[in-house]
C-alpha cells in the first residue's frame, strides 16, 4: 500500500513537473466559470455541466432503445424463422465490422434526412443501433443459459411461446444478462461522445467549443475527462455492487 | 612615531591600488560581459528564429486546413488553392521546400504553439483573441464574414435582427472567425459548430439550419453551387476581416521577413493575381471532381 | 464486447426452447412476415428518400478517389486507398504495442504482489472509463507537443537521406507525416493495451489453480510455473478474444482521424468535402472498413474454432 502511495506520488510529481516545464501556460483559474457560475446567489450551470446533462439524456434514451433492439434481435435470432435469423446475423456483422464514426456519418447524412430526424434523435438512433448489436448477443447468451428443464415445464403448463418467454425464461435470463448489460451502459456513455461530431451539444462538443474560444486545451480536456470519469466510475461501481448482489441471491 | 606615521609605500598604496585595479577590472570585464550578454541574447534570438530553423531544415512546414478555395485537394489528391500557392511561393523565395501539415482548424493555433509547424498559412483572419496567443504578419488578403441562407427556412430574412432569435439555427466551422462574429452579432441564435465548411453547408442545404456563416467567398460559392437551396441574405459582408500568416510569439526576425515578403508580393501584383484566380471566376473548377 | 459470436451454422444445429423449437429448413409463416417487413421498410425508405432529398446519386467521382488511372504509371491508388493503407499501418503497429503492453500488464494484474496489481489496475480502470475521443485528443496533443520533440523524432527523419526513406514510407507512410503517425500509434496502442490486459488477465485466471499448485508441488518456481505451465495454456484461451480485439482496434483507429491523421476516415471527410458527394463517399468508406474488419472477423472465428477444439 505504501509502495502504491509512493508510486502515485511519483506519478503526480512527474505530471506536475512535466506540466510546468512544458512551456504551456496553465490557466486553471479560467476554468471554473465554464463548469458552474454563482451570480447573486443563483446557480448557473456552465456549458460543460449543461453538456454533461445532454450526454446523460442521450445515453438514457439510447439505452432504452438499445434494450428494445437487443431483445427483439435476440428473440428473432433464436426463432424458427430462417429469414429472421439471417437478418439478425447480417445486422450484427454489419455493425461489428464498421467503425462507429462511419455509422454515425451514414445515419446522420443518409438516414436522418430520409426519416426526418433531427440531430439529437439521429445520435440516439445511431448509438442504439450500434450498442443494440452487442445487446443482442448478450440477450441471446442469457436466454440460451436458461436450463432446458424450464422450457419443458412451461410446455407442460400449456403456455404459448410468448408466454413462456415472458413468465419463465426472461426473468431467469435476467440474472445472466444484467451484469454485461450494465457494462454496456458504461460503454454507451463513453461512445456517446461521438455525437459531438454532428454538433449535438453534449459534453465533448461543449468542451471543444470552449477550447476553440479560449485555447485552454489541456485544462478543459482534463476537466471533461474528469466529468466522464465521474459518470462511468459511478456506473461501474454500481455494476460491481449489482454483480455481488446477484451472485449472493443465486447461491 | 615617524615609522608608524608613514608605513611602507607599497603598503600605503596597496589598498587604493588594489581597489582601483579591481574597479578597473570590473569596469572592463563587466562592461565586456554586458555587451557580450547583449550579443548572446541577439545570437540566441537569431538562432532560434523560425527563419533560421527553416533554412537549417531546408523545409518550410505549413499548417493549414481544407478550406475551398484556400486549400483543398484536386483529382489526383494533391493540395491546391490560394494559400497553397502563397506558401509554395514563399518557400521558393526562401530557397527551401514547402511541406503541408493538414490540421483540424480548431486545434491549429495550439498545434502552432506546440511546434508542429512553422507558420499557419491557411486563410486565418486576424482576431484579438488569436493575437493573444500567436503573432500575425501584415494582412495580405481582405475578406469578410458572409452568410448563405436556406431558401426554404430563411426566406425573406435579410436583416441581422431576423437571425437574432433563439429558434434560428446557424452553422459554421468550429474555431472560425465567422463563429465569433455571429456569437457577437446574433447572440440569441442557436449556433452549431462543425469540423469543416462542407458539413455546415450541407446542414443548410438539407434544411436543418437557417444559414451557414463563413469567410468570403465561401458562402458565395456555396450559393452558386446550390442555387435551388441557398441564397445570400446580405449584399455586404457582415464583418470585414483581414487574413494573415500566424507565427509563434517572440520571433521578430520571422515577422520582419514575412512582412517584407508580403509587401514585395503586393508591390509586384503577384498576390492580387493569385487572389483573382482563386476567388474570382473559378476557372479551376474542372480540377475538382464532382 | 470483442468476442466473435458463433457462426450461423452452429446455432442452427442447437435449437433453443426445448419443446418449443420447431426447426424448419424451408419457408414458414414467420419468414414471410419478416421478409414482408424488410421489403416494406426498404420501399418506404426509398420512397421517402426520393421525396425528401431529391438527390442525384453519382458514384463516379468517389471511385476515382479510390483508384485512378495515371497516364504514366497505370492504375494508381488514390486518396481513399492511401487512407486505407495508413489505417492498416497504424492498426498493425498499435496492435504490437497493445499486445506487449497488455501481456505485461495482464501478468502484473494477476501478480501476488500488491504493487504491480495496483499499477496495472489503475492503468486499466482509467482508460476503460474515459471516452476514446477524449483520450485521443488529450494524449495525442500531449505526445506530439512534449514527447516527440523531446525524442527528436521529426528532426531525425528529416536528416535521413532520401534513399533510406523508403522503409519509413513503407512502415509508417509519407515521411513528412511519419511523426504524427508514430504519435497516433503510441496513443492507440496505449488505449487498446488496457483491453488486451483484461483479456490476458481473464485468460490467466481461467487456468484452474490446480495447475499452478501442481506445478509448485513439482518444484517449479513462480516464474517457471508461469512460463511453462500457465502461459502456454492461457495462450489458447486468449488468442480468439485477442483476434476479436484486433477487429476493434481497426475500428477504433478511425478515431485518429479527429486529430488529423490522414487515415481512411479523415480522407473520407476530405473527399466528401472536395467532391460534395457526401452519401456516396461514406458508403464507399464503410464498405472498405467492412472488407478489412470482416476478413479479420473471419480469421478470428476460425481461430476460435481451432482453439476451442484444442481446449476440449
Amino acid at each position: 500500500m505504501l509502495q502504491f502511495a509512493l508510486f502515485l506520488g511519483l506519478l503526480g510529481w512527474l505530471l506536475v513537473d512535466g506540466a510546468r516545464s512544458m512551456g504551456y501556460n496553465w490557466q486553471w483559474y479560467r476554468v471554473p466559470r465554464y463548469v458552474v457560475q454563482v451570480l447573486d446567489g443563483e446557480v448557473f450551470l456552465g456549458p460543460l455541466l449543461k453538456g454533461l446533462l445532454v450526454t446523460l439524456e442521450i445515453s438514457a434514451y439510447a439505452m432504452v432503445l438499445t434494450i428494445v433492439i437487443g431483445l427483439v434481435a435476440a428473440v428473432l435470432r433464436l426463432s424458427a424463422s430462417v429469414a429472421g435469423r439471417w437478418l439478425v446475423v447480417a445486422y450484427v456483422e454489419a455493425i461489428r465490422n464498421t467503425p462507429l464514426l462511419v455509422q454515425l456519418y451514414l445515419v446522420y447524412f443518409v438516414l436522418a434526412p430520409v426519416l426526418g430526424l433531427e440531430r439529437f434523435w439521429a445520435g440516439v438512433l445511431c448509438l442504439a443501433v450500434f450498442e443494440g448489436a452487442f445487446a443482442a448477443e448478450i440477450f441471446r447468451a442469457g436466454i440460451q443459459a436458461v436450463r432446458l428443464g424450464q422450457w419443458e415445464s412451461a410446455w407442460a403448463l400449456g403456455l404459448t411461446r410468448a408466454q413462456a418467454y415472458r413468465f419463465i425464461v426472461l426473468p431467469q435470463a435476467l440474472r445472466v444478462i444484467l451484469p454485461p448489460l450494465a457494462g454496456l451502459a458504461v460503454s454507451l456513455v463513453k461512445h456517446s461522445a461521438i455525437v459531438s461530431i454532428i454538433a449535438v451539444f453534449d459534453l465533448t462538443n461543449e468542451g471543444r467549443n470552449v477550447i476553440s474560444d479560449t485555447f485552454l486545451t489541456f485544462e478543459i480536456w482534463l476537466t471533461v475527462a474528469a466529468l466522464y470519469l465521474c459518470v462511468t466510475v459511478t456506473l461501474s461501481l454500481g455494476v460491481g455492487l449489482l454483480e455481488k448482489r446477484l451472485k449472493g441471491s443465486a447461491a | 612615531m615617524n615609522e608608524n606615521d608613514k608605513p611602507a609605500l607599497s603598503r600605503r598604496f596597496l589598498a587604493p591600488a588594489a581597489g582601483s585595479a579591481a574597479a578597473f577590472g570590473a569596469l572592463v570585464f563587466g562592461a565586456r560581459s554586458a555587451s557580450a550578454q547583449g550579443a548572446d541574447a541577439r545570437a540566441t534570438l537569431a538562432g532560434t528564429s523560425m527563419i533560421e530553423e527553416v533554412k537549417r531544415r531546408n523545409t518550410l512546414r505549413v499548417g493549414m486546413s481544407t478550406f475551398v478555395p484556400w486549400a483543398f485537394r484536386n483529382k489526383t489528391g494533391e493540395l491546391i488553392g490560394y494559400e497553397i500557392d502563397v506558401a509554395n511561393r514563399l518557400a521558393q523565395d526562401l530557397g527551401v521546400r514547402a511541406e503541408f501539415i493538414p490540421t483540424a482548424w480548431d486545434g491549429i493555433v495550439p498545434a502552432l504553439l506546440a511546434g508542429r509547424f512553422d507558420a499557419i498559412i491557411g486563410g486565418m483572419s486576424i482576431t484579438p483573441a488569436r493575437n493573444l496567443s500567436a503573432n500575425f504578419t501584415a494582412a495580405y488578403s481582405a475578406t469578410g464574414v458572409d452568410m448563405a441562407a436556406s431558401k426554404r427556412l430563411a426566406d425573406g430574412m435579410t436583416t441581422i435582427e431576423a437571425y437574432n432569435r433563439p429558434n434560428v439555427t446557424l452553422t459554421g466551422r468550429r474555431g472560425s472567425s465567422g463563429i465569433t462574429a455571429v456569437q457577437r452579432l446574433m447572440p440569441r441564435a442557436t449556433i452549431r459548430q462543425f469540423d469543416d465548411d462542407a458539413q455546415s453547408i450541407l446542414e443548410v442545404v438539407n434544411g436543418r439550419a437557417h444559414a451557414m456563416v463563413g469567410s468570403v467567398p465561401r458562402p458565395l460559392f456555396a450559393s452558386l453551387d446550390n442555387p435551388e437551396a441557398l441564397f445570400r441574405p446580405f449584399a455586404q459582408p457582415l464583418v470585414r476581416q483581414a487574413d494573415a500568416m500566424a507565427v509563434r510569439k517572440s520571433d521578430p526576425d520571422a515577422l520582419n521577413f514575412l512582412d517584407n515578403w508580403i509587401m514585395l508580393r503586393q508591390l509586384d501584383g503577384w498576390l492580387e493575381e493569385r487572389q483573382a484566380y482563386w476567388f474570382g471566376a473559378r476557372e479551376w473548377r474542372d480540377q475538382v471532381p464532382g | 464486447m470483442a468476442r466473435p459470436g458463433p457462426g450461423l451454422s452452429q446455432l442452427d444445429r442447437e435449437a433453443t426452447g426445448g419443446p418449443y423449437a420447431r426447426w424448419r429448413r424451408g419457408f414458414g409463416l414467420a419468414d414471410g412476415a419478416v421478409l414482408a417487413l424488410v421489403v416494406g421498410a426498404c420501399l418506404l425508405l426509398g420512397w421517402r428518400a426520393g421525396m425528401a432529398l431529391d438527390y442525384r446519386w453519382n458514384f463516379a467521382p468517389v471511385w476515382a478517389f479510390v483508384v485512378r488511372y495515371d497516364t504514366e504509371r497505370g492504375w494508381v491508388a488514390n486518396l481513399l486507398l492511401q487512407g486505407l493503407f495508413t489505417t492498416l499501418r497504424v492498426s498493425f503497429w498499435a496492435a504490437i504495442i497493445a499486445a506487449i503492453l497488455g501481456v505485461l500488464m495482464g501478468v502484473a494484474r494477476t501478480s501476488r504482489l500488491l504493487l504491480p496489481r495496483l499499477i496495472a489496475g489503475f492503468y486499466v480502470e482509467t482508460i476503460r472509463n474515459i471516452p476514446p475521443l477524449v483520450f485521443i485528443f488529450v494524449f495525442y496533443f500531449f505526445v506530439t507537443s512534449q514527447i516527440l520533440p523531446a525524442l527528436g523524432v521529426e528532426d531525425w527523419i528529416r536528416r535521413q537521406p532520401p534513399e533510406s526513406l523508403w522503409w519509413i514510407a513503407a512502415l509508417f507512410g509519407p515521411p513528412q507525416q511519419a511523426a504524427g503517425v508514430i504519435a497516433a500509434i503510441l496513443c492507440l496502442g496505449l488505449f487498446e493495451g488496457a483491453y488486451v490486459t483484461e483479456i490476458v488477465r481473464a485468460g490467466i485466471q481461467s487456468i484452474a489453480p490446480g495447475q499452478s499448485e501442481a506445478a509448485r508441488a513439482l518444484g517449479l518456481s513462480r516464474a517457471g510455473t508461469l512460463r511453462l505451465v500457465v502461459l502456454p495454456q492461457a495462450i489458447g484461451r486468449t488468442v480468439p478474444p485477442l483476434a476479436g480485439q484486433a477487429v476493434s482496434l481497426v475500428k477504433d483507429s478511425s478515431i485518429i482521424s479527429l486529430v488529423s491523421i490522414q487515415d481512411l476516415a479523415f480522407l473520407g471527410t476530405e473527399v466528401s468535402a472536395s467532391t460534395n458527394r457526401v452519401f456516396e463517399t461514406w458508403i464507399v468508406v464503410a464498405l472498405l472498413y467492412f472488407i478489412v474488419c470482416g476478413a479479420l472477423s473471419l480469421i478470428a472465428s476460425r481461430l476460435e474454432r481451432r482453439f476451442a477444439a484444442h481446449n476440449r
